[in-house]
C-alpha cells in the first residue's frame, strides 16, 4: 500500500529541527506545507499530553530533549542536518509502511 | 445563569416562537410600499415582546405569566422549505456584505499574538457570524418533521379598497396557493384564523372601512376581525429616530424613507393589534391545543397500560420499509400530536411539559426507525435540557445523538446537522467548552466551500478562546477558512483570516506554513490591488530554497507581477534574493600599503611586515610625521582606516541564488556616506550605523544614495543561475578628504525591486584583507575610512613574469614603475621575498641582450654587486625620483631555483616629494604566484682520483625530469679559481644526441682538479670569494657561441644566493635559455685542541680519506685512546652556523667510497702549552646530501717531559694514538 510519513522533530519553542518526508506515495504538489500545517496544528494537543500524563509516546519526546540538553555540539533551535542522521530515519521508516 | 439569558437562549426564543401565517390581497400590499416597507416589515417591529405578562396555564392547574414572546410572520408563499439554490445565494450574499463592511484596515500590521489574546472575546470573533448562522438556522425552517415552524395562525389582510373585501376574505383562504404543509396533511389545516382589514388613509376617510368591518364582523365572528388604518400622515413625511424597521430591512434602501407616513396612530394601532391578536388569540389558543392534546396523550399512552400496548402495537410495525423519514405521519397521528404537544409547550415556556412529550415520542420514533423525526426531537430535548439548565450531560448527549444522526441521513440531513451543530456549540460555549465546540464547527463543515469557511473560521476563534489557547490550532484552522474563502472569490475575509494567520506564524522557522501563508495573503491583496501590503507579504517568500522548482518560479513570478501591477520601485531592507554572504566580505583598500595586483591581497599581512621591516622608518620617525598630522586632522577617528582620495576601495561580497532558478540582479553598488571633517560632528549623530534599521534610518539611507558627489561608486550587473554564487566587486572612489563610510550594498532585483544591505545591520564578523595595528575595533570601523588628500602613488608592473617555468629557468625581466600623480616619489627601495628566484639588477642590464650577454667576454669587468642594504634591501639611486609619464624601468633577473609552487612577494618602499603630505611614506606590494616545474635532476658523485693527489673522479648523472620536453646541456662549470673541470671522454662518444628527451638519463665523467698549492686560514674562511672558475662545454665545439660565465652577473648574483639558502649546491649546468651551473661545497671546520696537562704536548692530526683504514687503525690504537677526550662543540661551530643546517644522527654511510672527502692537509702538526688551546683548519668537499661521520682521522700525541720532576711518580703516560670521536655531520638537500 503506498502511503506517505512525514516525520519531523520539534524542538522547544516549536522550533522543527528535523524534516523528512518518507513513503513511497506519488507526492502531491501541495503534500510537504499540508504535513507542516497538520504537525504544527497537532503541536497543541501535545502540549496539552505532555501536561497530562507520563506514559505514552511523550516519554520519547523527553528523553530526546534530554539528548539536546547532553548534546554540547547542538545549538539549541538549529537544524539537524547531518546526511547519516536522514539516511537512519529513512531506513526505519521504510520499516514500518 | 438565567439560560434564557444566554446568547443561545436569546436565539431559541427568537426562532423558536409561533409562526403566523399572513395572507393577503395586493392592494394590501401597495398601500404598504408607499412606506417602503410590505405589510409583514411593516408588523415586524412589534412582533416582539419582551414583557407580553400573560398568564398562560398549561397541563397544569396552576397557571405562570409569560413574559417573552414572540411572533414570526410570514407570507403563505414563503412558508415552504426554502430552495436550497435560493438559500446558497441568500448566505452567500450575507458573507459578502459583511466583507464589504469589514473596513476594518486591511493594510494594517496584523496584531501581535500576544495583543489577540489579550482581546475580549467579542472583538476576537467579527459580529456578522451571527447573523450567518441565524441565516444558516432560517435555511432548513418549516419543515414537516417538526411543529415549531408550522403556522399556529392565519391572517387574512384585505384592503378598504378591494372590491367585495369579504369574498376576498374567503378567497384569500380557499385558493390552492396556500402552503404544502397545510395541504399534504403533515399539518392540522384547521387552523386559527384572524381577518384584518387594512385602510390607507391616504385614500379618503375611514368611513367605508367601518362598515366593511361590521360586515366582517357578522360573516367571520366578532372577535376575529379587526381594523388597521395606516399612512395617516397627510401632509408630511415623517423622520422616524432610531427608525425601528431599519433592523427588518436586507436590503438596502434608504432606512429614512421607511415608514415615512406612518405617525404615531398609526403605530400605535399595529402595535395594538399585534399585542391583541398575541395575548388574546394566540397564546390562549395554544393553551387550549396544548391541554387538549396533553389530555388525550395522556389517556393514549400515559400509563402502564398504554406503555405496553404500544411497544406491542410498534412491534408488530417492525417489518415497514426502512426509510429514512420513516413511516408518514399525519398530523391527526398521535405521534404527531406528541411533537405539536411538545413544540407548543416548548414555545410557551413550559419546558417541563415539552420535554416530557419529546421524550415520549424520541422513543417510538427511534423504534420506528424514522431518524430524521428521531433526530429532531433529540436536537428539541437537547435545547430543553439546556433551557431548563439542568442535566449537561444529558444535553450533551442529545445534541450528540441527534447531530450523528442527522449526518447519517446523508446529503438530506446535512442542513439539519447544521443547525443542530451551530445550537449545541452555542451550548458547548456557554459552558466554555471551546475546544469541543471547535471540533463540532469543524464536522459541520461541508463541501460547500463558503459555509466550510465560515465554520473553520469560527471553529479558530474557538480554539483561540479555550483555556489555554490553542494557538497551533487557530493558525491551522485560520489557514484552512482563508483558504477557502480565497478559493470563493471572498478575499476580504481570506486577507482577514491570513492576516490573523499571520500574527500566528510571525516568525515560524515552520518553512512550508510561513511560505503558504504570505504568499496567500499576498496574492489577496494583489487582487484587492494594495499592492504595497501585497509586496511586503510576497517578499517573505522569495527565499523559498526548500520548495519545489516549480514553486519556487511561481512564487517569483506573482512576485514579480505584483511589482510589475504597482508600476513603482519599490525599495526593500530585507529582500532575500539575493543572499548576501556577510562572512565573505572583503574590504581592499589601500593607505600607505598599496598593491600592484588584486590577488596581492591574499597575502597574510604578517608576510608584508617581516618583508618591509627593514625597509620603513622606525616608530618614532613616523609618529612625529603623517600619523601625528592625521590625529591632529580627526582627533575621534584615530582607530580608522586611511584611504586616499582618488584611489578606489574594493568590496568583494558574495551574492548568492538559493533558488533553483535563474535571477537577475543589476545596478549592483555600494551604498556610502562621505561627510567632510569639518562638520563630522552632525553626520556622526545622524547617522548610526549599528542596529536595526527603521524608517527613519531608510530615510537616512535614500539620502546617502542621493548624495553622491563626493565620491564614485562602480555599477555591477549580474546574472545568478540556480544555485549559483557570485563573487561581486565592488568599488567606491572618494573625491575629496572627509570620513567614508561604507554602510551597506544596495542591487536591483530583476530590474525592479531595489534591495539594501546593511553591513552594520548585523553584527558579524568582517574579514578583513588587511591587518590592522589594532586588533581589537568594533566591526561598523573596519567600513569606516578616514580619506585624506590625494597622494602620488606608485603602480608597479614586472613585464613578462612568467607563471609557469621550469626549474633553473633564468630570465631577464623589467620593473616598470610609474607615478601618475603630479607629486614625485623618491628614496625608492626594494626588496623581494625569495632573492633565490627574483635578483634586482643593475641599471645598465636593462638594455641587455639576453641570453647573449651571459656569454663570456674578452674585457671582463670586475664583478660589481648591487646596492645592496642589509638585510637584502636594494636601495635604488638616491637622485632618482618616479613622476609624470615616463615610467621608470628597472632590470630584474629571475630564476626558478627549486620546482614548487612558490609565492614570489616584491616590496617597493618609496617617499613622497611632497613633505607637506599627511603619508611620508608608502609601500607598493607585488605578489606573484609561480609554479616551477622540475627540469634537469643532476647529481654528481666525486671520488679522489687514484694515482694522483689533486685531482678527483667526477661522476655526474643527469635525468630529464620534464613530462615532455627535450633538453640539451650545453656547459657545466665550476666556481672557485682554484678548481679546473675537464671531460674524461670526448662529449661525442658519450653522449652523441646532444638532447635529453623527457625522461631520458645519462652519465658522464670529468677530472676535477685542484690547482691550489695550499690553503690559508684566513683564505678559508672567506665565504665570498670569487667566482672565477673553469668551464667544460657539453656540446661539441663552436655550436652554440661562447660559453656563459658564470663568474659575472646575474649567474653569480644568483650563486650566492643558492650558497646562502643551504650551501650546498648540487647540480646545474644547461642548455640555450636554461642554464645550470655546478659548485662543489668546500666546508672549512676547526678542531679544537685543548691541552690539560701540565707538559706541552705535540699533536700530529691525520685524515684518512677511507673508514676502511680507520677499521685498521682502530685495532692498534684501541689501548691508547685514553687522555684524550671529547669536548663541547659549541666553539667551533661558527662555519656551519653561518652555512650549514647540522643534525646529529645516528645512521652511517655504508658505502666504500665516502661521498665527501678530507681536503687541504692531510696531516698537521702543531705543539700546544700547557693548559692551553689550539686550533686545527680542516676542511671537507661534499658532492651530495646524507650524514657523514667526520671520525675518519687520526691524533697522534705527545708531551715533552717538564723540566719540574715534582709529578714524575705520577705520570703514567707521555705519548699516544687515539681515533677521532664520532662528529655527525648532516648535508641537507636544497628545499
Amino acid at each position: 500500500m503506498a502511503t506517505t510519513a512525514c516525520f519531523i522533530i520539534v524542538s522547544r519553542n516549536d522550533i522543527p529541527i528535523y524534516e523528512a518526508e518518507v513513503g513511497s506515495a506519488t507526492k502531491r504538489e501541495d503534500a510537504a506545507q499540508m504535513h507542516q500545517f497538520i504537525l504544527h496544528a497537532a503541536l497543541d494537543i501535545v502540549q496539552d499530553l505532555a501536561w497530562t500524563t507520563s506514559a505514552m509516546y511523550l516519554k520519547a519526546i523527553d528523553r530526546f530533549n534530554d539528548m539536546i540538553l547532553l548534546n554540547p555540539l547542538y545549538l539549541p533551535g538549529s537544524r539537524i542536518t547531518s546526511s547519516h542522521f536522514d539516511t537512519k530515519v529513512r531506513a526505519l521508516a521504510r520499516k514500518y509502511l | 445563569m438565567d439560560p434564557a439569558k444566554t446568547s443561545l437562549g436569546k436565539m431559541l426564543l427568537e426562532e423558536i416562537t409561533p409562526v403566523v401565517m399572513v395572507l393577503r390581497t395586493p392592494l394590501v400590499e401597495e398601500s404598504c410600499l408607499k412606506n417602503s416597507l410590505s405589510f409583514i416589515e411593516m408588523l415586524s417591529p412589534f412582533c416582539d415582546f419582551n414583557n407580553i405578562d400573560v398568564p398562560v396555564r398549561t397541563s397544569s392547574d396552576q397557571p405562570y405569566r409569560l413574559q417573552k414572546f414572540k411572533l414570526r410572520l410570514f407570507y403563505e408563499s414563503d412558508i415552504k422549505q426554502p430552495d436550497i439554490v435560493v438559500a446558497k445565494e441568500r448566505l452567500k450574499q450575507v458573507i459578502t456584505e459583511a466583507g464589504e463592511k469589514d473596513r476594518s484596515d486591511l493594510s494594517t500590521d496584523p496584531l501581535d499574538i500576544s495583543n489577540i489574546l489579550a482581546s475580549s472575546k467579542s472583538e476576537i470573533s467579527p459580529s456578522w457570524f451571527e447573523i450567518f448562522n441565524k441565516e444558516l438556522v432560517r435555511t432548513v425552517s418549516f419543515s414537516e418533521h417538526e411543529a415549531f415552524d408550522h403556522p399556529v395562525a392565519c391572517v387574512s389582510v384585505v384592503s378598504s379598497k378591494d372590491e367585495q373585501p369579504i369574498n376576498k376574505f374567503v378567497d384569500l383562504f380557499n385558493t390552492n396557493k396556500l402552503p404544502s404543509l397545510l395541504n399534504d396533511g403533515a399539518m392540522d389545516p384547521k387552523i386559527l384564523k384572524h381577518y384584518v382589514l387594512v385602510h390607507d388613509n391616504k385614500d379618503g376617510p375611514s368611513e367605508k372601512a367601518t362598515k366593511i368591518l361590521t360586515e366582517m364582523k357578522n360573516t367571520f365572528g366578532f372577535n376575529g376581525c379587526h381594523l388597521l388604518c395606516i399612512n395617516s400622515s397627510q401632509d408630511e413625511q415623517i423622520e422616524h429616530q432610531d427608525n425601528p424597521w431599519a433592523p427588518y430591512k436586507f436590503d438596502s434602501s434608504p432606512s429614512q424613507d421607511l415608514g415615512r407616513y406612518l405617525n404615531i396612530d398609526d403605530f400605535n394601532e399595529i402595535k395594538d393589534l399585534i399585542q391583541e391578536l398575541s395575548s388574546k388569540h394566540i397564546i390562549p389558543y395554544m393553551e387550549q391545543r396544548v391541554r387538549v392534546l396533553n389530555q388525550q396523550v395522556s389517556a393514549t399512552r400515559k400509563g402502564f397500560r398504554n406503555q405496553i400496548k404500544n411497544l406491542w402495537w410498534r412491534k408488530g410495525k417492525e417489518d415497514t420499509p426502512d426509510s429514512s423519514n420513516g413511516p408518514m405521519y399525519t398530523y391527526s397521528s398521535v405521534e404527531s400530536q406528541i411533537r405539536v404537544l411538545g413544540d407548543y409547550a416548548f414555545m410557551l415556556g413550559d419546558y417541563e411539559l415539552a420535554l416530557s412529550n419529546y421524550r415520549l415520542i424520541s422513543t417510538d420514533y427511534k423504534i420506528d426507525k424514522a431518524w430524521k423525526r428521531y433526530a429532531g426531537v433529540q436536537e428539541m430535548m437537547g435545547l430543553t435540557y439546556f433551557m431548563l439548565d439542568q442535566s449537561r450531560k444529558e444535553a450533551d448527549n442529545c445534541m450528540e445523538n441527534a447531530f450523528n444522526t442527522y449526518l447519517k441521513l446523508g446529503s438530506s440531513g446535512r442542513q439539519y446537522a447544521t443547525r443542530c451543530g451551530l445550537w449545541w456549540i452555542e451550548m458547548l460555549k456557554m459552558k466554555d467548552q471551546f475546544k469541543e465546540a471547535a471540533t463540532v464547527y469543524f464536522r459541520i463543515c461541508s463541501e460547500e466551500l463558503l459555509h466550510s469557511a465560515v465554520m473553520l473560521e469560527q471553529a479558530s476563534y474557538c480554539y483561540l478562546l479555550s483555556q489555554p489557547p490553542m494557538l497551533h490550532k487557530y493558525g491551522f484552522h485560520l489557514v484552512l477558512s482563508g483558504d477557502r474563502y480565497k478559493k470563493c472569490d471572498q478575499i476580504k475575509h481570506a486577507i482577514r483570516t491570513y492576516r490573523n494567520a499571520v500574527s500566528v506564524y510571525k516568525g515560524t522557522p515552520w518553512s512550508y506554513i510561513k511560505d503558504h501563508v504570505h504568499f496567500h495573503i499576498g496574492q489577496c491583496y494583489g487582487f484587492l490591488g494594495m499592492y504595497d501590503v501585497a509586496f511586503t507579504h510576497m517578499l517573505e517568500v522569495l527565499a523559498c530554497s526548500h520548495q519545489s522548482k516549480a514553486t519556487q518560479e511561481l512564487f517569483l513570478r506573482e512576485f514579480l507581477q505584483i511589482v510589475q501591477k504597482a508600476g513603482k520601485t519599490f525599495e526593500v531592507l530585507t529582500l532575500q534574493l539575493p543572499v548576501i554572504n556577510t562572512s565573505s566580505l572583503k574590504v581592499d583598500f589601500e593607505d600607505h600599503r598599496t598593491y600592484a595586483l588584486p590577488g596581492s591581497t591574499s597575502v597574510k599581512e604578517s608576510v608584508w611586515r617581516s618583508l618591509e621591516e627593514d625597509m620603513i622608518p622606525s616608530l618614532p620617525t613616523a609618529r612625529t610625521n603623517w600619523l601625528e598630522l592625521q590625529s591632529k586632522l580627526l582627533p575621534k577617528h584615530k582607530e580608522s582606516n586611511i584611504c586616499v582620495a582618488g584611489e578606489a576601495i574594493k568590496i568583494a561580497i558574495e551574492f548568492k541564488n538559493p533558488l533553483e532558478i535563474p535571477i537577475s540582479i543589476s545596478s549592483v553598488s555600494l551604498i556610502c556616506e562621505l561627510s567632510a571633517t569639518s562638520d563630522e560632528t552632525n553626520s556622526d549623530a545622524s547617522c548610526s550605523t549599528a542596529g536595526i534599521w527603521n524608517n527613519e534610518e531608510h530615510e537616512n539611507l535614500r539620502e546617502i544614495i542621493s548624495d553622491t558627489s563626493s565620491f564614485s561608486l562602480s555599477e555591477v550587473n549580474i546574472s545568478l543561475g540556480g544555485g549559483e554564487a557570485n563573487l561581486v566587486q565592488l568599488t567606491v572612489t572618494p573625491k575629496v578628504e572627509g570620513i567614508l563610510k561604507i554602510v551597506g550594498v544596495r542591487w536591483k532585483l530583476s530590474g525592479s525591486v531595489v534591495g539594501f544591505y546593511s553591513f552594520g545591520s548585523n553584527y558579524v564578523k568582517k574579514k578583513i584583507a588587511k591587518g590592522r595595528r589594532k586588533a581589537k575595533q568594533s566591526p561598523s570601523n573596519y567600513l569606516e575610512f578616514i580619506v585624506i588628500q590625494s597622494l602620488p602613488k606608485l603602480e608597479g608592473f614586472i613585464h613578462a613574469l612568467p607563471e609557469k617555468a621550469y626549474a633553473g629557468h633564468l630570465q631577464h625581466l623589467v620593473l616598470e614603475l610609474r607615478n601618475r600623480s603630479e607629486v614625485s616619489v623618491k628614496n625608492l627601495k626594494m626588496k623581494t621575498s625569495h632573492p633565490r628566484f627574483l635578483n634586482i639588477g643593475k641599471q645598465e642590464d636593462l638594455d641587455l641582450e639576453f641570453p647573449a650577454c651571459l656569454e663570456k667576454k674578452t674585457n671582463v669587468s670586475p664583478p660589481a654587486n648591487p646596492k645592496i642594504a642589509s638585510h637584502g634591501v636594494f636601495l635604488f639611486p638616491e637622485d632618482l625620483s618616479v613622476q609624470g609619464e615616463n615610467p621608470l624601468l628597472w632590470p630584474l633577473w629571475f630564476r626558478a631555483a627549486v620546482p614548487g609552487n612558490i609565492s614570489l612577494q616584491v616590496v617597493i618602499y618609496y617617499e613622497m616629494g611632497d613633505l607637506s603630505s599627511a603619508m611620508r611614506y608608502r609601500i607598493l606590494r607585488m605578489h606573484y604566484n609561480l609554479q616551477v616545474l622540475p627540469s634537469l635532476d643532476v647529481s654528481f658523485k666525486i671520488s679522489p682520483y687514484p694515482s694522483r693527489l689533486q685531482e678527483f673522479l667526477v661522476h655526474m648523472d643527469v635525468v630529464n625530469k620534464t613530462n615532455s620536453e627535450s633538453i640539451q646541456v650545453n656547459q657545466l662549470s665550476t666556481i672557485g679559481s682554484h678548481w679546473e673541470i675537464s671531460l674524461l671522454q670526448p662529449i661525442d662518444t658519450i653522449f652523441p644526441s646532444q638532447s635529453l628527451i623527457a625522461g631520458q638519463a645519462f652519465s658522464c665523467f670529468f677530472v676535477l682538479k685542484n690547482c691550489r698549492k695550499s690553503l690559508s686560514t684566513e683564505e678559508s674562511t672567506s665565504s665570498l670569494f670569487p667566482h672565477i672558475g673553469s668551464n667544460v662545454s657539453l656540446v661539441p665545439d663552436g655550436s652554440k657561441g661562447a660559453p656563459f660565465d658564470t663568474s659575472k652577473s646575474p649567474l653569480a648574483g644568483f650563486h650566492d644566493y643558492e650558497r646562502l639558502q643551504h650551501g650546498i649546491s648540487n647540480q646545474v649546468g644547461k642548455n640555450i635559455q636554461k642554464r645550470f651551473w655546478f659548485a662543489v661545497a668546500v666546508l672549512f671546520f676547526l678542531m679544537t685542541i685543548y691541552n690539560s696537562s701540565n707538559a706541552l704536548a705535540s699533536i700530529v692530526l691525520k685524515t684518512l680519506d677511507s673508514t676502511s683504514i680507520s677499521d685498521q687503525l682502530s685495532d692498534e690504537a684501541s689501548g691508547n685512546q685514553v687522555g684524550w677526550h671529547d669536548v663541547s662543540l659549541a666553539k667551533d661551530s661558527k662555519i656551519e652556523s653561518e652555512a650549514l643546517r647540522n643534525h646529529v644522527r645516528k645512521s652511517l654511510l655504508p658505502e666504500s667510497v665516502s661521498p665527501f672527502i678530507w681536503s687541504g692537509s692531510s696531516s698537521t702538526g702543531v705543539q700546544i702549552k700547557p693548559l692551553s688551546t689550539t686550533e686545527i683548519p680542516l676542511q671537507i668537499c661534499v658532492f651530495s646530501p646524507g650524514t657523514y661521520d667526520l671520525s675518519n682521522y687520526v691524533l697522534n700525541w705527545n708531551l715533552q717531559p717538564v723540566k719540574d720532576h715534582e709529578n714524575v711518580g705520577e705520570r703514567t703516560q707521555s705519548s699516544g694514538t687515539s681515533l677521532g670521536y664520532p662528529y655527525y655531520l648532516t648535508v641537507l638537500p636544497s628545499d
